[in-house]
């Protein structure tokens, strides 16, 4: 029961939509591997993803890698462009390159 | 879905809590009561748990209901309510692109220009002093479209909000154009609204450019002042505003000028070498190459026309708009 003083205010918020998802696997060792590098279109992603894949071809024997450009970095990736990723590489690594 | 209720021992407590817990601007809040979140839900007619759509990258949904408890906290007059829900409807739009304007790093704020007889009835501003303070309306209206993405979508600032600068637009950004002084048709029909039908057009602007041009009538001379406004917005802009004083506007109109002659010569003015345009300041879109012309907008019909602003003085503006004007469009709802 409200007291004379006492106010009752609605909550103004929404919260997340959260769903269960996982990590995928790790693998245990990149050598022999595919790696796709998928830059989000910032200026600078290429150029960072490749460092990254340079990098670790000095500890990895890495078959080779696969390079693609989500285009927009507003965006979602396009389907198209996740499922030929996922379908020809053993590991995807994307990131921002601001 | 009723939103849940929360007591607090007074109405000012509950102001410091909602302050406290980020869920305004900063500054105070009218508290939303249910009494008076009914109010609104009852004028527009809705079910409070209609759905108005789902934000895109959390997956959080938005009903009247927590639009009208946003609506209470900005301030707002029910008979404000129906622009309000408009504008809601329009940004949930995937055009324009609500999770990237919200939380990018350019700090876009979103403007809404009201247009036909609402605009009259809730008495919004289009004249002296457009953009300022001092009209209920034009301010809680923006405030509440504000305070609905701060709590509806947790475009908190810090959180989802990672605006490098932000800009005043950001606290409430609501006007209507000067209908009696503007010599043509308005945004709402120029977006195929019937003029005795009201509508909302919001834009994810950035931070607006003043012009100034006291020294001419010439059309061509008044345009050519906005060149470097323009040119600070970045090439090949997908949508641009121009917000023109009532005083430019009579200018052109009087030399015979109409919205497509002004918008032609501004995307003709507006144009210079690839490598003039600073490397590395550019937004998203085509990146300029070699020693070819680029304009500042894709096409004329980049430019959208505004006219505002009280009928004394000779100041327009220029308002970009985020991610170089294409990767959010503006989208114009009609008002119930």
């Amino acid at each position: 029961m409200q007291t004379t003083s006492e106010i009752q205010v609605l909550d103004p918020t929404v919260e997340p939509d959260v769903q269960s998802s996982f990590l995928a696997d790790r693998p245990e060792s990149l050598d022999g591997s595919i790696i796709g590098l998928l830059a989000n279109g910032k200026k600078n992603s290429e150029e960072l993803l490749q460092y990254v894949c340079d990098t670790l071809s000095e500890t990895f024997d890495i078959e080779r890698s696969i390079a693609g450009n989500k285009g927009n970095a507003s965006r979602p990736c396009p389907p198209n462009l996740l499922e030929e990723l996922s379908e020809s590489c053993d590991v995807i690594i994307t990131a921002s390159g601001d | 879905m009723n939103s849940d209720i929360l007591r607090f021992p007074s109405e000012y407590e509950a102001i410091q809590a909602f302050i406290d817990r980020g869920w305004t601007d900063g500054m105070p809040i009218i508290p939303p009561t249910k009494p008076r979140v009914d109010l609104f839900i009852d004028y527009c007619g809705r079910k409070p748990d209609e759905n108005l759509g789902v934000e895109p990258v959390k997956g959080r949904t938005i009903t009247v209901q927590k639009v009208a408890i946003n609506s209470v906290m900005a301030g707002c007059l029910p008979e404000y309510f129906p622009i309000v829900l408009a504008s809601i409807e329009a940004v949930l739009e995937p055009e324009f692109n609500l999770h990237a304007i919200t939380a990018s790093t350019m700090g876009a704020g979103v403007l809404s220009v009201v247009n036909g007889p609402i605009a009259k009835e809730v008495s919004i501003n289009g004249s002296t002093s457009v953009f300022g303070p001092g009209h209920r309306s034009n301010a809680t209206i923006g405030r509440a479209i504000r305070l609905c993405l701060i709590n509806t979508t947790g475009s908190k600032s810090g959180e989802i909000d990672k605006a490098t600068l932000g800009h005043a637009g950001k606290y409430t950004w609501c006007i209507t154009e000067n209908m009696e002084s503007s010599p043509w048709s308005s945004l709402g029909e120029d977006r195929g609204i019937a003029n005795n039908s009201s509508s909302v057009t919001l834009f994810a602007g950035l931070s607006p450019t003043q012009v100034s041009n006291h020294s001419s009538t010439d059309p061509k001379t008044i345009l050519n002042s906005f060149r470097d406004a323009l040119f600070a917005a970045g090439p090949s802009q997908g949508e641009i505003v121009i917000t023109l004083c009532p005083e430019h506007a009579k200018h052109l109109n009087d030399a015979g000028w109409g919205k497509i002659q002004v918008k032609d010569y501004l995307y003709e003015i507006a144009v210079r070498k690839d490598d003039e345009w600073g490397v590395g300041s550019i937004p998203p879109g085509p990146k300029p190459q070699g020693k070819s012309d680029t304009h500042s907008a894709e096409s004329p019909d980049s430019f959208t026309i505004v006219v505002a602003g009280g009928n004394a003085g000779a100041f327009s503006n220029v308002i970009p708009l985020w991610g170089g004007g294409s990767n959010s469009r503006s989208v114009t709802k009609p008002i119930n």
